[in-house]
């Protein structure tokens, strides 16, 4: 078991949760979705697991490096 | 012992006997514990890359120079060097042999270094450099006499005019020579567990009380993640090596030949039309990767991708188009939205650079609402790189072909060959062109003043309409709008027309001597 840290890899905003905390996710599901430059981005499991935390809410501000949430796979 | 007994037999034994001590290397001990880690040793690296039975290893027989150096303790002075053939093609290769000193710097293994360097870049054939050393040699290099005696004889050491492609593996730990070398090439690929850095983490400790794991000084996710001075990972010993038989297969030997063709993949159909479809969302706010449209398009298979974890925002490749080498620099929604930063800055323009000094024609597929904005940006000197790329791909000599998937916005237009930046501009119907995304510019337009939300919406719908691609066929902006599943029939054919006949296909090399590093 090893816990990911899933950086946002743009800044922007956060404008919808798709998984909540404590939720199985599958690699490469979407766990939340930011939007930047009108852009919908996706931040997606690295692998699956469950989603340990969720550090951010919708409309929270993030900025590049931020930690959005851990996956424990 | 009598002149008599000189004989040829004795001169051949004597023969046989330096050339086992040369083949022994670091000796049986050192060489079983490489075995057992699971590492190839310097003569099974070159066995590995070149085609078999075509080496000729040349300085066998050399050793240290250095005055009361022990000849028997430094067999080959801990390079191999020589020439074979990768492919059929010629290649010169230097493979470092940590077993003898650490593959360590001395007299002798850089006069070896030298030599191949120098046929290679004379009869024009590519250079592969296998980097496990562990810096200059001491104390060889000590003092005033070591250092006036050891380095810096060489003007051209250091010079990359690109006349012949050079490819490096880092399998080991890389200081010094090895890592200088690494930096210079045009691919490079690590083995993870390897390191690459200026100095060791002895060193780091020494001078300076940093205590540094060699992975975070300097090991593969740093170098391909965050530094981008290698352009692919691998596993394995045998896989790097493979990375590199895989590279040159697109280059060609020299700068004044054009790449070699390979055989076309025939008909490519209707499964390539239809992923092309499913990759791209129908709303425009959606990403998708980019990798996915470029697989589509090229040659089955031939998408060769350099620096993929680095400067994610923009891919690079090399692939094939009918049998054809090209240059892929492309946009990616998938990350940042496709807004390339300071990273993808740098990548694109390493590898315009690399793609005009061996006439590689270039594809660029567009689709990017701009450069990132924003402070960090700024602190990583954004406005240079964007203007280094932009030198970059209008020194180009090459066939550039942009085709606007998308998004093309901004001063990210012209990078990605807007205008007469290619030669040739092909859009989707799809395609939006302008300044900057409606949305923000109405923001910019009705700035400070009063503005009701229909009267904003009103000039965002203006805005939009105005940015399609019917704007820019018609003041022949793009030279042709067509269906995203012709895109490659097309480009086939549009490279077809723009081969350079007057030159067979050569290039002017306006970037030759541009750095390798970013």
């Amino acid at each position: 078991m090893a816990d990911h840290e899933i950086a946002a890899d743009v800044t922007g905003t956060v404008w919808k949760i798709v998984r909540q905390a404590g939720e199985a996710v599958a690699e490469g599901e979407a766990i939340m979705i930011l939007e930047s430059m009108k852009m919908e981005i996706p931040i997606e499991a690295p692998a699956a697991g469950r989603l340990a935390e969720l550090r951010v809410a919708e409309g929270d501000p993030v900025a590049e490096g931020d930690i959005v949430c851990v996956v424990t796979a | 012992m009598a002149a008599d007994d000189d004989t040829a037999e004795l001169r051949a034994r004597e023969l046989q006997d330096r050339e086992a001590r040369a083949r022994a290397m670091g000796g049986a001990a050192k060489l079983a514990r490489r075995r057992e880690a699971g590492l190839l040793n310097a003569e099974e690296r070159v066995e590995r890359l070149v085609d078999p039975g075509s080496f000729v290893e040349s300085g066998l027989l050399a050793v240290s120079s250095a005055p009361g150096a022990d000849r028997e303790s430094t067999p080959r002075d801990g390079k191999l060097t020589g020439f074979g053939r990768v492919d059929g093609r010629p290649v010169a290769v230097v493979s470092n042999d940590f077993t003898v000193k650490g593959a360590s710097s001395s007299q002798t293994n850089m006069k070896k270094i030298g030599h191949v360097k120098r046929v290679a870049t004379e009869r024009g054939f590519p250079i592969v450099f296998f980097g496990e050393s562990s810096g200059a040699r001491m104390p060889d290099n000590m003092g005033a006499r070591g250092m006036g005696t050891q380095l810096g004889n060489d003007p051209q050491q250091y010079v990359r005019e690109r006349e012949s492609p050079w490819a490096s593996a880092v399998l080991g730990q890389c200081y010094g020579s090895s890592a200088w070398y690494t930096c210079l090439s045009d691919f490079a690929v690590m083995r993870k567990g390897a390191t690459m850095a200026v100095a060791s983490p002895l060193l780091a400790s020494a001078a300076i009380g940093q205590t540094v794991e060699p992975e975070e000084l300097g090991g593969w996710k740093l170098h391909s993640e965050v530094t981008g001075l290698i352009d692919r990972v691998a596993e394995t010993d045998e896989e790097a090596i493979d990375l590199i038989r895989r590279f040159l297969s697109y280059l060609p030997a020299h700068r004044n030949e054009a790449p070699p063709r390979a055989e076309p993949p025939g008909v490519v159909g209707d499964e390539a039309a239809a992923a092309i479809r499913k990759t791209l969302p129908e709303s425009r706010r959606q990403v998708y990767d980019m990798r996915k449209m470029v697989e589509a398009i090229v040659d089955p298979g031939s998408f060769f991708e350099m620096k993929p974890a680095f400067g994610r925002a923009a891919v690079t490749g090399l692939a094939r188009m009918d049998g054809q080498t090209v240059g892929i620099v492309a946009n990616n929604p998938r990350h940042k939205a496709g807004a390339m930063d300071v990273p993808a800055c740098e990548k694109c323009t390493r590898f315009l650079v690399m793609c005009d000094s061996f006439n590689i024609p270039l594809l660029l597929f567009v689709d990017t609402p701009g450069f990132v904005i924003g402070v960090e940006g700024e602190r990583m000197k954004a406005p240079g790189k964007i203007m280094n790329f932009m030198t970059a791909l209008q020194m180009c000599t090459v066939p550039k072909l942009s085709v606007i998937m998308r998004k093309s916005y901004g001063q990210a237009y012209l990078n990605m060959g807007g205008g007469r930046n290619s030669d040739e501009v092909i859009a989707w119907p799809g395609a939006e062109i302008s300044f900057m995304d409606p949305a923000y510019a109405v923001e910019v337009v009705t700035w400070g003043r009063d503005v009701d939300e229909a009267e904003r919406e009103r000039l965002r719908a203006d805005m939009a309409r105005d940015s399609t691609v019917w704007g820019l066929a018609e003041i022949f902006a793009a030279q042709a709008v067509i269906a995203p599943e012709d895109t490659r029939a097309h480009l086939i054919r549009m490279l077809e027309v723009h081969q350079t006949g007057l030159t067979g296909g050569i290039g002017r090399h306006r970037m030759a001597g541009w750095p390798t590093t970013y």
